[in-house]
């Protein structure tokens, strides 16, 4: 019987170096992106390395970041939800549009919070408990919640002057070293931090992964696989209204067009970071840094489009780009899955 | 004159793979006309030999020679078209397409049209004594004609060795017979066949030689009489095994689990009882039943709640036949509604089990018949799926004591010797029996005062196998119920305090396996004994 063991301890210790790198960066595709784009961005006129580049950066890439936050744990569930674009842009108005009828700003905060956990549970209940697709139940979601949104706002974007509202996102928190971060910064780690506990440390993110891995296994093995996808539903939907909030805060203005290609980009984002479509694989920091690949792909090309730079791109190019970069990046994760297949 | 006779030569072929050397020097002859036996334990090397032979992988050094011709590289296509078919364990055919449309998949044109394509299939299934129809769905088919698709599938493409990977592992007995006159008349026109699969005395029944592997090593290669079981069991393990099974514990006691009147859409009222540190076996035939009854009490099954009328229909259509007593539960309307789904006393009170959740709760544990499907989540670790179940007794507010997680994994790795490099490997890198033991590690840390086990030998290798009736003996001894499916009649009537006979959705007999013959018992599993 030692046979077995030292067989596979062997198969373990001999993989080549070639295989061993391939296997790090097919996993780690986004931070492989973020180094050849912070390579590139080297050519650019504009020195980026900068504190205020990297604080205007995190500063505009917050929404998506705790958006993609929720997202991955509908992701995990072996599920999409591509609703979150207008939950976030609904949570805003709801925000403003209460502030601006006398509701106090905390209640008027929660309520817009509340309302995607709500929108959560009933795409929960049409995913989970009447099996729909995620993919195209939340798409007509996303749909309905936007004429919700054009609806209750008139077509125009809403305002509010409430200072408290403005300050949510928009006040300097001093920080060592790095001077400052804006609020809405700090508000996208706390979320950060919170998301990644659930998933990291507690059993119902365990569930998570056990039930996007396999379904039926984890049915078999006792997990309460309705209540626990149903609950990854709701937390995505509250994650979306929070970065609503976020968002309105920072602008002091909730809109309807706010947010029509953010679940696109949020989900691909978060494939990138390495949270599988196939499931049961990948986490917070993965969709994360996912996130921040989209991000400084626009924020780079932008960089480049400017007048004077080592090289130039026509603007009209970089959406081409990104394209090509979304279309390889998922491919290679596909390619991978596939591997993965082959080896079992 | 002898190369004449050789169809298959296989000489020193190497194969590695990323740090595992699958095939050393493998060296075997097959001669043409013969059913040739390729047996080992699983990880032996086998799948990898017949993927070679059948162009999945490419081997890294050695000679092939197939029909005189020598082999170097070659794709799966290449080498049906040579003559060369594999039938997977899984079956290759495409289950929305119809009969004649498989047989001749990308063929078509080469076969003048599908009329024609049917026509031909027609003759072949002819041959081997098939009335299947050719228009019918493969995904209707049952897996012993699904198998015999296969076959005339290779014979369509005029093959002249057929390798067949554990033919049998889906199929009842009955069906087996078939498989085996299916064999025995392609031999006898000259087709040669490779038949690779764990059940012994199915080669004893079928072979003509017999090549044992272990750990990418070919043994031997000798012909079937030249050999007795225990030779082939001590070659393929390398050493002697005194018994393929241990005594089995006898300390029935009270009863734990009585269930009456088990309905679903498959099944008819059955009822049975369950005592403590029993060991029950049920024995039928695959499709019999025997996992429907499990999941309906483990609750993974939803149990149909027959409506009222449903039910009077039901019980009209049945009157005739079967009436089961149940006078005192006839009456309330709360009785006819357990009557029409289940109704379950664990230790005398009444469980219901929508849910595998309120399965455990109530005190079951199920192993599943699956470990792939229903079993393991393949992509996590070993410790991960062992503590699966158990994560409530391991997490404060929902968070996770990760290092009661590993006492709990390393508890149960050691319990059950899973030879694993880490409780951190993933277990799709684990054998199959240790794939098993995870799952048995799971259920034990759960400890369930009724543990089912369906199929808890399937694919595992004959060293494993009986550690793994010891575990199953000691979980007995230790005061714990077990209900025990198998395919293997010899391993149930082995293990089993009692055994009863399942087919067709009912229960056709109880046994007492130390008297009863397994022929009586196998006779109540077919069914038999009622025509009669």
């Amino acid at each position: 019987m030692t046979i077995y063991t030292t067989h596979i301890q062997h198969r373990q210790d001999t993989q080549s170096f070639g295989k061993k790198v391939l296997k790090v960066l097919g996993k780690q595709k986004a931070l492989v992106a973020i180094a050849v784009i912070l390579i590139a961005m080297l050519f650019s006129s504009t020195n980026i390395f900068t504190l205020s580049h990297l604080r205007a950066f995190l500063l505009v890439a917050s929404p998506e970041l705790v958006i993609a936050f929720g997202v991955t744990f509908a992701v995990i569930c072996r599920a999409c939800d591509l609703s979150v674009g207008s939950v976030m842009s609904l949570s805003g108005i709801i925000a403003v549009q209460m502030i601006n009828s006398g509701v106090p700003v905390f209640l008027a905060v929660l309520m817009a919070i509340l309302s995607g956990s709500v929108i959560g549970f009933i795409n929960g209940f049409l995913i989970v408990k009447q099996k729909t697709e995620a993919f195209i139940i939340t798409l007509g979601m996303g749909l309905l919640l936007h004429g919700v949104a054009l609806y209750i706002s008139n077509g125009r974007p809403v305002s509010t002057r409430d200072p408290i509202f403005n300050a949510i996102s928009n006040t300097n928190i001093p920080i060592p070293v790095i001077g400052y971060l804006p609020s809405i910064v700090v508000w996208m780690l706390l979320v950060g931090v919170i998301t990644f506990c659930i998933l990291r440390y507690t059993s119902f993110g365990r569930n998570c992964y056990a039930l996007g891995g396999d379904y039926e296994v984890a049915e078999h093995s006792g997990i309460n696989v309705v209540g626990t996808k149903w609950t990854a539903f709701v937390i995505t939907g509250t994650c979306a209204a929070i970065a609503g909030v976020l968002l309105s805060s920072r602008f002091n203005t909730g809109s309807a067009v706010f947010g029509e290609l953010t679940p696109l980009i949020v989900n691909c984002s978060v494939v990138i970071g390495g949270t599988s479509f196939a499931g049961g694989i990948g986490g917070i920091v993965q969709s994360g840094l996912g996130v921040l690949v989209m991000h400084m792909l626009r924020y780079g090309l932008s960089m480049f489009s400017i007048e004077g730079a080592f090289v130039s791109i026509n603007q009209f190019v970089q959406t081409l780009v990104i394209g090509i970069v979304i279309v390889s990046i998922i491919a290679m994760d596909c390619y991978a899955i596939k591997r993965k297949k082959e080896d079992v | 004159m002898e190369n004449s006779d050789i169809i298959l030569s296989m000489t020193d072929v190497n194969k590695s793979f990323p740090g595992v050397k699958a095939l050393t020097d493998a060296s075997i002859e097959v001669r043409k006309g013969t059913v040739h036996a390729v047996v080992g334990e699983n990880g032996a090397g086998k799948s990898t030999l017949m993927k070679i032979l059948s162009g999945v992988h490419t081997k890294d050094s050695g000679t092939i020679i197939f029909d005189g011709e020598t082999i170097e590289h070659t794709t799966p296509i290449q080498s049906i078209r040579r003559g060369l078919s594999i039938i997977y364990q899984e079956f290759n055919l495409v289950n929305t397409l119809t009969v004649g449309e498989n047989i001749f998949l990308g063929r078509f044109r080469e076969m003048k049209g599908l009329r024609n394509s049917h026509k031909k299939a027609r003759e072949l299934l002819d041959s081997i004594g098939s009335t299947i129809n050719t228009h019918s769905l493969v995904g209707d088919l049952s897996a012993a004609e699904k198998q015999m698709i296969e076959i005339t599938k290779a014979l369509a493409f005029d093959s002249k060795l057929i390798i067949m990977d554990e033919p049998s592992s889906s199929l009842t007995a009955d069906e087996l017979k078939q498989l085996f006159v299916i064999i025995d008349d392609l031999r006898k026109k000259g087709v040669t066949m490779i038949y690779i699969s764990h059940k012994l005395d199915e080669i004893f029944q079928l072979c003509d030689t017999v090549t044992v592997m272990r750990d990418g090593i070919i043994v031997d290669t000798k012909p079937i009489d030249e050999l007795t079981r225990n030779d082939m069991i001590a070659m393929m393990i390398g050493r002697e095994i005194e018994n393929e099974w241990p005594e089995r514990p006898r300390c029935a006691g009270e009863v734990i689990l009585e269930v009456q009147n088990l309905r679903t859409k498959k099944l008819k009222n059955i009822s049975f009882t369950l005592k403590k540190g029993e060991i029950l076996g049920f024995v039928g035939l695959v499709g019999a039943g025997r996992t429907e009854i499990v999941k309906a009490i483990y609750g993974a099954d939803r149990v149909k709640n027959l409506k009222e009328k449903d039910l009077k229909q039901t019980e009209h259509g049945e009157s005739n036949k079967t009436k089961m007593p149940d006078n005192d539960i006839v009456n309330t309307k709360k009785a006819k509604k357990l009557k029409s789904g289940k109704r379950m006393l664990i230790n005398g009170k009444l469980v219901k089990t929508r849910n595998p959740r309120q399965g455990i709760h109530a005190g079951i544990g199920l192993l599943p018949e699956d470990r792939k499907l229903e079993g393991l989540v393949l992509q996590f670790s070993v410790k991960e799926n062992i503590v699966m179940s158990s994560l409530n007794k391991i997490s404060k507010f929902g968070f996770l004591d990760a290092s009661r997680e590993k006492d709990i994994a390393d508890k149960q790795i050691k319990a059950l010797s899973i030879k694993t490099p880490s409780p951190n490997t993933k277990t799709v890198t684990l054998s199959g029996g240790n794939q098993q033991k995870c799952i048995m590690g799971r259920w034990l840390e759960i400890n369930p005062d009724i543990l089912i086990l369906d199929e808890p030998t399937r694919g595992i290798d004959v060293g494993t196998k009986y550690e793994i009736y010891l575990l199953i003996k000691k979980i007995a001894e230790n005061g714990g119920s077990v209900i025990m499916i198998s395919s293997e009649l010899p391993e149930v009537l082995a293990m089993s305090n009692r055994v009863l006979t399942i087919c067709d959705g009912e229960i056709t007999g109880e046994f007492d396996p130390e008297v009863a013959s397994a022929h009586e018992i196998m006779d109540a599993a077919i069914g038999g004994g009622e025509n009669d």
